[in-house]
Formats: structure tokens, sequence, C-alpha cells
């Protein structure tokens, strides 16, 4: 009972109990709070790194053949309807839709002149998509990328003067003030934001697109270039920037024309009923069994047949994830100086309080007694600073974006520039199990650090520590 | 009854006390009193500590016995050991030869944890400099060595009856009004008693006191040590109380006088000049 008591009375009575606990608190606060936003970081550049890509992806090589498990080589297949109907039979999938990638070069200004004198001002390398609108837009966020309201952002959309698709549902249509033209209506396109904004298109400009093709049979690039223009009927906002600054959506089978090709699609794209719970699962499933039906190579052995959205971003989820971890080391380090601080105010007070340890040995208490009574006084400071930390942190993370604002007009300058994020806002991101760690671990920490004091303590001669004075 | 000197000794009531090993040799007994069992006894204890690449001895081979009820004062010059033997019979040190035994058990042979509850139960404590705890309140330091002793649940189902107890006894000592106060809001005479208190709380057989009213002026002490005997004589407690003081001395039924670590006279015998 006495080492409860004692221990709270010691807390309660000896203020320099509550800088120990103070430390603790900033640790664990700081901890909490940057850790949540560092979190909502990660979570808000994922939304804006994934962009328009599908959860899988799924790209065959087109080869001639795929070698089977039984060692036969089996010609490679090509027919899509039947791979979708793979695809779409398993139950984690939600929506499946083909794709034509290639990529070509974007020349504003006409696509022959630009090739006699390339000049690098006047072109541009750009990503080639035909797509099924429909398709698409249940399997991609391709639908939110049209219906995003330009402007919202400062600066880049009422610089932009495309703008949204006449009608969001068919997306490709012509436009009406070119339909009513005498003069053979040009293929639609959708051109990304960024494109728009640079190369300073307007809607209905026609443009030029050069591109080299391939003859399927010889897998070998024809020589001719084929060379069209182009109507650009809207654009798109997929919140990656890379992507709006070099994609250009057009219907799948006008890009097929354009590529002069049989084959109308290059990669199906696969939306997950429950992504982050059955991506692997899924795609370990459908790998065998397009493999078997000889879509793709064994799995494992091309690993670009088969593609999560996050493949394709690895390198920059590496680095925000790398960048939080990080900071988590750092920061934790904080807590180490405050674990450093509970150890020199608890050995001070074992220094000070020799003669009440050899009271209480005196009185019966056991040298473990004695232990257990400055462990808890080291509990305490790691509970209640960091129970107060927790609440500091989390309630930092949640105002996060007021208090910066309200800092920002206070001092004056901007501490959290919103022009340089696609996001407007501080981002964060609280996690339980996350804030239920940091704690733990400050009060593990605290503890290893309280111990030597109090096994230092638990070890004094009574006779001696009596005689202290 | 003829008792064996040494060997194994048979437990049980015994003339001269129940302690394994017999009467201790060399322990003396006035003659004529009435022979209770020990409550308390050391034999051939003996401390030393290293100096340097020496040691040196303190205490040179003590035998003690200590019965129910009987008042025992230790005297003795500055250095002669008399403290050093009050902490080893306390339990609160190791005596480098000898045994120590308490209610009829060789403390030494026992878990630090069991001494520690021997301790808590048989022994009570009264110092010199009252050592209470300064950040507890009068009431809190007398009913300390019932939280020690007992269990969180257990104290708070016996919490009123300890209080009760502490208050009662406080109380007594013309303590009343001081139940909240620190030791440092309260005179030397008066933590003395608040000391008395917390010795008296569990009922213990044992009381040692290391010269009770060492720091305390003469009319405060004479008080204190009132309270002292009383409670004593009233509880039956037996009492070993180091002093310098020969009036205090001359109210104990016993006196040792010790001199280079060895009892050189016992009271039933003639006091040196």
């Amino acid at each position: 009972m006495f080492r409860t008591f004692l221990s709270l009375r010691y807390l309660k009575a000896r203020k320099t109990n509550w800088i120990g606990m103070a430390g603790i608190l900033v640790a664990v606060g700081a901890l909490v709070l940057i850790l949540s936003i560092m979190a909502g970081f990660l979570e808000e550049s994922r939304r804006t790194l994934r962009g328009n890509l599908a959860d899988l992806v799924i790209q065959p090589s087109f080869q001639s053949s795929v070698l089977q498990e039984n060692g036969d080589w089996v010609p490679m297949q090509t027919d899509v309807e039947r791979m979708l109907e793979i695809i779409r039979e398993d139950p984690g999938v939600a929506a499946a839709t083909p794709q034509l990638q290639w990529y070509g070069i974007f020349a504003p200004d006409g696509g022959e002149s630009a090739l006699e004198k390339p000049m690098q001002d006047a072109i541009q390398l750009i990503e080639l998509v035909g797509i099924d609108v429909e398709g698409e837009g249940e399997a991609t966020d391709f639908r939110e990328s049209l219906e995003t309201e330009f402007g919202k952002k400062p600066g880049l959309g009422k610089h932009c003067n495309v703008g949204r698709p006449a009608d969001l549902d068919d997306p490709f249509v012509n436009l009406r003030e070119i339909r009513q033209r005498r003069t053979r209506p040009k293929v639609p396109i959708l051109v990304g934001e960024q494109l728009a904004y640079l190369w300073g298109l307007r809607r209905g400009q026609e443009v030029s697109l050069v591109t080299a093709t391939y003859d399927e049979n010889s897998s070998k690039l024809n020589e001719t270039a084929a060379n069209a223009r182009f109507q650009v009927v809207g654009s798109f906002r997929s919140k990656d920037n890379e992507t709006d600054s070099r994609r250009i959506y057009m219907d799948r089978r006008a890009l097929a024309d354009f590529l002069q090709r049989d084959r109308l699609w290059s990669a199906v794209l696969v939306k997950l009923n429950d992504y982050k719970r059955d991506k692997e699962a899924v795609r370990a499933r459908l790998w065998s069994k397009l493999h078997a039906e000889g879509f793709l190579s064994a799995p494992g052995i091309r690993i670009n047949e088969f593609r999560t959205w996050e493949d394709f971003r690895a390198t920059l989820l590496a680095a925000i994830q790398n960048e939080k971890a990080l900071m988590g080391i750092m920061l934790s380090l904080v807590l180490v100086v405050a674990g450093f601080t509970v150890f020199a105010l608890l050995s001070m007070m074992v220094t000070e309080k020799r003669r009440d340890i050899g009271i209480l040995c005196a009185l019966g208490a056991t040298p473990r007694g004695v232990l257990a009574l400055f462990l808890m006084i080291g509990l305490w400071e790691a509970v209640i600073g960091s129970a107060f930390g927790a609440l500091v942190g989390v309630l930092g993370a949640y105002n996060i974006d007021a208090i910066e604002r309200k800092l920002s007009s206070t001092f004056g300058f901007q501490i959290f520039n919103r022009d340089i994020y696609l996001f407007d806002y501080i981002p964060a991101e609280v996690s339980v199990s996350g804030v239920a760690w940091i704690v733990g671990g400050a009060v593990f920490s605290t503890l290893l650090f309280a111990a030597i004091p109090a096994w230092r303590a638990s070890r004094l001669d009574p006779v001696e520590a009596l005689r202290h004075e | 009854m003829t008792l064996p000197s040494d060997g194994p000794i048979p437990t049980g009531s015994l003339p001269g006390g129940s302690l394994p090993g017999g009467p201790i040799p060399g322990s003396t007994v006035p003659s004529g009193q009435l022979r209770t069992e020990p409550v308390l006894a050391c034999a051939g204890v003996r401390r030393s500590f290293p100096v340097g690449e020496r040691r040196l001895e303190i205490l040179h081979g003590i035998n003690l016995e200590l019965r129910a009820g009987e008042r025992l004062a230790l005297m003795g010059t500055s250095g002669a050991g008399k403290t050093t033997l009050l902490h080893i019979l306390g339990l609160l040190d190791r005596p480098t030869e000898g045994s120590v035994y308490v209610a009829g058990q060789d403390a030494w042979s026992l878990s630090a944890r069991r001494r520690a509850n021997l301790r808590n139960e048989k022994i009570g404590f009264v110092f010199q400099f009252y050592h209470l705890l300064p950040e507890l309140s009068a009431l809190e330091n007398a009913v300390l060595p019932a939280m020690i002793k007992l269990s969180r649940r257990a104290f708070r189902s016996n919490r009123a009856e300890f209080l009760d107890r502490a208050t009662t006894m406080l109380t007594r000592f013309g303590l009343a009004d001081r139940l909240g106060h620190r030791p440092s809001q309260l005179s030397g005479g008066e933590q003395q008693r608040i000391a008395i208190a917390r010795a008296l709380l569990l009922d213990p057989p044992i009381l040692i006191a290391d010269e009770p009213t060492g720091n305390l002026d003469r009319g405060t002490g004479e008080k204190v040590l009132e309270i002292l005997l009383d409670e004593q004589s009233e509880r039956g407690v037996a009492l070993m109380l180091v002093t310098h003081d020969e009036r205090l001395a001359k109210r104990c039924e016993r006196v040792l006088y010790m001199e280079d670590g060895l009892i050189q006279a016992d009271s039933s015998a003639p006091i040196p000049t």
C-alpha cells in the first residue's frame, strides 16, 4: 500500500518531478503531432500520387508464346473479352476495363513542320491513352478527374482555357460548334490540365500528334510515322502533376485507328472491392489463372505484367514512408532526453531521500518495496506525462490547420505554403494504434530510466541511510 | 532440567527461553526475576567494518536476552558500540558473526522479505532524531507501519481501524489538534510523540529506542519519557533503550554497560566506578 500512497505523495509534494512529467508531455505530444501530420501527408500524397491509376494494372508482354508449368509452350492469348471475363469472375474485383496505351509527340503547331525542324520548345513527349469512357470511369478516378472544379486551387485553373468537356457522360463527343461546321470533324481528345496550361491550349483547338507505329506481325517499327490532327474538347485534372502534364485521352478505337493497329488494347485496369485487404490475394489468384489460360507469363517472371498502382509509385511512396520513419526516430530522441530528465530527477531524489529510505526499511519495507516505490514515481510521471502529451498531440493534429493559420497571421509569415502542394490544407491522420505505441514506448523507456535510481535506492544500506542528514 | 549449551536444540518452551541454542552463555538475568521467554536475543554477535586493508571490530561477541515486558537500558561511552548493537538487534544491520533471534526466529536465516516482515510486526523503533517522513502528516506518519504491512486492498478494508487506533494514541499523547500537521510544523517533543505512536501502532512486542530524549530539552524529554514508559508498561512491551542519562537508566529494570564492544557490566552486578 505504501508504494502507491508515498509515490503519489512525493510526486505531489516535489514540484521538480513535474519537470520530468513536462518533458514526457512535450516529447509524446510532439511525436503524436508530427507523426499524425506525416501520416496525413503520406495518405494525401498517396491519393495525389495515384492520379488516374487503377488498383491493378495488367500489361501482357504480348510474346508469341507462354511457357506453361508442364513445360509446354502455348501461344499467348490476346482475346481481351475472355481476359475480362476471367478477371470479373474474381470475387475481389469490382470492375475491369481495357486500355490502349502508346506514346507520341505533341506538336500543337503542326506535326510535319515540327518533325522537319525539331525544336524542343515546339514538341513534347506525351502518353496516348485510349479508353472506354464507361469502363474507365468504373475502374479509375477518370470521371472524378473530369468533374474537378477548376480554379479551386489558386493559380492554375483560372489560366486554363480548356475546361471540362461539354458532356461528362460522353466526353469524346465533338463540340457542338465544331459539329455544325461543314468540315470533317477531327478526333476529339481530352488533355491534361497542366498540358493545356503549358501550351496555352483553347477549347476546340486543333493539335497535331505524331507517333511511330509498329507492325504487330513483325513487331518492328513502321518507318512511316502516323500524323494526324485532333480536336481538344476538354481537359482533366487527376491530382498527379506528371499525368496532367503529359497524358492525352481519346477513344480506344480512335487511337487504334491512329496507330493503324488491329489489337485494340494493351492493358487491363482492375478496380478491387477492398484494395488494402485483397490486393495481394487477387493479384496472386488472377496471375495464376491468366497464366494458365495463356495471357501472361508465369507469376513473378515478368513483374511488369501485373502491377498494383503502388508499384508504379514505389519510389515516391517509399520516400515519404522513409521520411516518416526518420522523423519518428529523431523525435524518439526527444523521448530519450525526457527519460534522462526523469533519471536525473529520480537520482537526485534518491540522494535527498536517503534518510526516508532508511526509515522505511526500519519500519519494515523490503528492498523490493523501496524499488517499487521509486519505479512507481517514474511510472506516474510517464503515465500522466504521456497521457497529457497524447491529448495535446491528438488535439493539435485535429486542429493543426487552424493552429497554423492562427500562427501565420500572428507572426505575419506563412508557415505552411499551400501553393507548393496539391492540397490546400495541412493533412493529419491520427492513428489510435500509433498513439498507443508512442504512449507505450514512452512509459517503457521512462521506466527503464527510472529503474536505475530505483535499484540504487533499494540497495541502500538502511543504517547508512538513517545516518544521512 | 538441564539444558544443552550447544548442539541442536529442541524447540518449545524451555526454562530460560525457547531460543535455539538455549540460554545464551554469558547472558544475565537478574536472580529472582520471573524468567519469561526472550522476545529478542543475540548470541555471539560480532561486527567489524573494513578500514583500509584491516577490519575494525566494533562488537566483540555480544550475548543478550530481552524478555517480554522487560525494560532494559544500554549505557556506555560514545563509540562503545551501543548504536551498532541496536541496529543489529533491530535487524537493520547484519552481524559479521553470531545470530539474532526475534520471537524465537533466527532473523538472518530468513529471506529478506520475511525479515522485513519481522521488523515490521515485531519491532518498533524510536530514534533520537524522530525520523518522520516530512511529506506526511502526523496521522499519516503514525499509520505508516500499517501501510507497509498490508496490501492496498487489506489496508483499505482496515483503514478506519488503523486511523482510529493512531488517532486515539495521538490524542492520548496530547496531539489531538496536530493530526494534520507536517513534521516541520511541529516541535521536537511533538515529533517524538508521533514517532512513539508510529512505533506502537502494530503492537509490537519489542520497542527499540535510541536516545529518545537525546534531542529534547529536559522538560520535554521528561514528558516524552513518561509517555514512552507508560505505554511500555501498559502494553507489556519489551523496551531496549540506549541512553546516556543515568536518571533514565535508573527507571529501567536492567542496565547494561558497554565498553569497547563488550557488555562489561549488568545492573545485577555492581556498577563499576
